[in-house]
């Protein structure tokens, strides 16, 4: 397939990328095992009359969706793709709660619609006025990349230029947290967030969430990289992972040595440390390697903040010491890999290609 | 008569999650939809679970609840007539 091209990305995490001029120099650190986002004023994208009835979920996936559409210039995309892991979890919660609660009369309709995976979605396009193709990805850890995926496959079957709004949310609760602490999700005791991955040695992780949104198009001119390569596998041995990488090299023309970043998504979680420490060991002192899940925690669609940082490192020029886990001796960041695994066991390997 | 509107308009600005309003902002007579405080058709919705929850009354004729709906006194009128809680 021919690559795609990322024209302008927003992200809402729990740092300051919403807003801020810099990247990741004043960071947050949460010390009981999870990680919110720092909300931004959604007034800003949302139209008053709507935004006192949305959850909070809501008002993230669509002001970063509308704040990308700003970044990049359009006032309507060809078309809407998304990935939600999970959607508007707290929506549900108080659906669910209020039917135990009022016996499974008298509910609230608000909470049961806006609880739906594509409410997101069809708040976009009736705020951008887009009548064209839209579709949510619920694929947990592969959510994000399954909406990349269709956003390319669109756009390699089109002659014409065309620009898909492409992006992803998940939202973390204090009930969705319980819940996942009895399935070991998290560490025990809690680490200081910053200090994560020095406590690999543990299982668990911290929770975390974020929305990242993309416009993704055909046409290369004024864009800030390109999308090569999109993998996914699901319970993969560390052999599996390797020999993925090594045909995304391959059939891109390409040598170990021609990746300057690896952005892994490296969870603290000893269960899984031992994937990362394998694939690494075939990079050379060439490559730096980066990471980030103790910045945003562990979540379905956190793939979207590592495309939306791997962006704004293409534009800088400049690793923040902050995600830096090993830095390299290439002249520029001109190809970066990332290597997320979710908790669940799904792994993706994207390729992307600054211009 | 009185309590109750001001009962009434309470319960919708909760229901409605109509932030920074105050019951004396909203005219007893103005429409809920449109014009006046600009409701939705989803907010009909809201409102009709409100007087179900809170009153006993289930509105089953669609043409009968834009009426009772229209504005707060036509609400606390119907409210008055029919309640069973």
């Amino acid at each position: 397939m021919n690559p795609v091209y990322i024209s302008a990305a927003a992200a809402l995490s729990p740092q300051y990328t919403f807003d801020a001029d810099e990247l990741l120099q004043n960071v947050r650190s949460s010390d009981n095992g999870k990680l919110f986002v720092t909300d931004a004023d959604y007034s800003k994208f949302i139209n008053p009359v709507a935004i006192r009835r949305m959850s909070r979920l809501l008002k993230m996936g669509i002001s970063t969706g509308m704040k990308c559409m700003q970044l990049a210039g359009i006032q309507s995309p060809d078309g809407i793709i998304t990935g939600t892991g999970r959607g508007s979890m707290r929506d549900m919660e108080i659906f669910l709660g209020d039917m135990i609660r009022l016996k499974e009369e008298t509910l609230n309709p608000t909470y049961f619609i806006q609880s739906t995976y594509n409410s997101v979605n069809g708040w976009l396009a009736m705020q951008t006025k887009c009548n064209g193709y839209n579709q949510t990805y619920v694929h947990r850890g592969h959510s994000l990349e399954m909406a990349l995926l269709d956003a390319q496959m669109l756009l390699n079957e089109t002659n014409s230029k065309k620009t898909y709004l492409v992006g992803a949310f998940d939202e973390m609760t204090d009930e969705y947290f319980l819940v996942k602490s009895k399935k070991a999700y998290w560490k025990k005791p809690m680490s200081g967030s910053l200090d994560l991955l020095n406590h690999s040695d543990t299982e668990g992780s911290i929770g975390g969430e974020g929305a990242a949104f993309f416009t993704v198009t055909n046409d290369r001119e004024n864009t800030l990289c390109s999308i090569e390569d999109i993998r996914m596998s699901q319970d993969p041995g560390t052999n599996e992972i390797n020999t993925t990488i090594e045909n995304v090299l391959q059939s891109h023309h390409l040598n170990i040595k021609d990746i300057d970043l690896v952005l892994c998504g490296m969870s603290g979680d000893s269960r899984f440390q031992p994937l990362y420490t394998n694939i690494l060991t075939g990079f050379t002192a060439r490559t730096s390697i980066a990471a980030f899940k103790h910045l945003t925690g562990e979540y379905d669609t956190s793939t979207g903040f590592a495309v939306w940082l791997a962006t704004e490192l293409f534009k800088r020029q400049e690793i923040p010491e902050i995600i830096t886990l090993k830095k390299g001796i290439h002249s520029e960041i001109k190809n970066v890999l990332i290597v997320n695994h979710y908790i669940l066991n799904s792994a993706s390997i994207l390729l992307l290609k600054g211009n | 008569m009185e309590d109750l509107k001001l009962t009434l308009k309470q319960q919708i600005i909760e229901s409605l999650n109509l932030q920074g309003m105050t019951p004396a902002d909203i005219d007893d007579n103005a429409p809920l939809f449109g014009e006046g405080l600009g409701l939705d058709s989803i907010d009909s919705l809201e409102l009709m679970v409100l007087l179900e929850r809170n009153y006993g009354i289930k509105i089953e004729d669609a043409r009968e609840g834009r009426k009772v709906l229209e504005s707060v006194s036509s609400m606390a009128d119907y409210i008055q007539q029919h309640r069973k809680i």
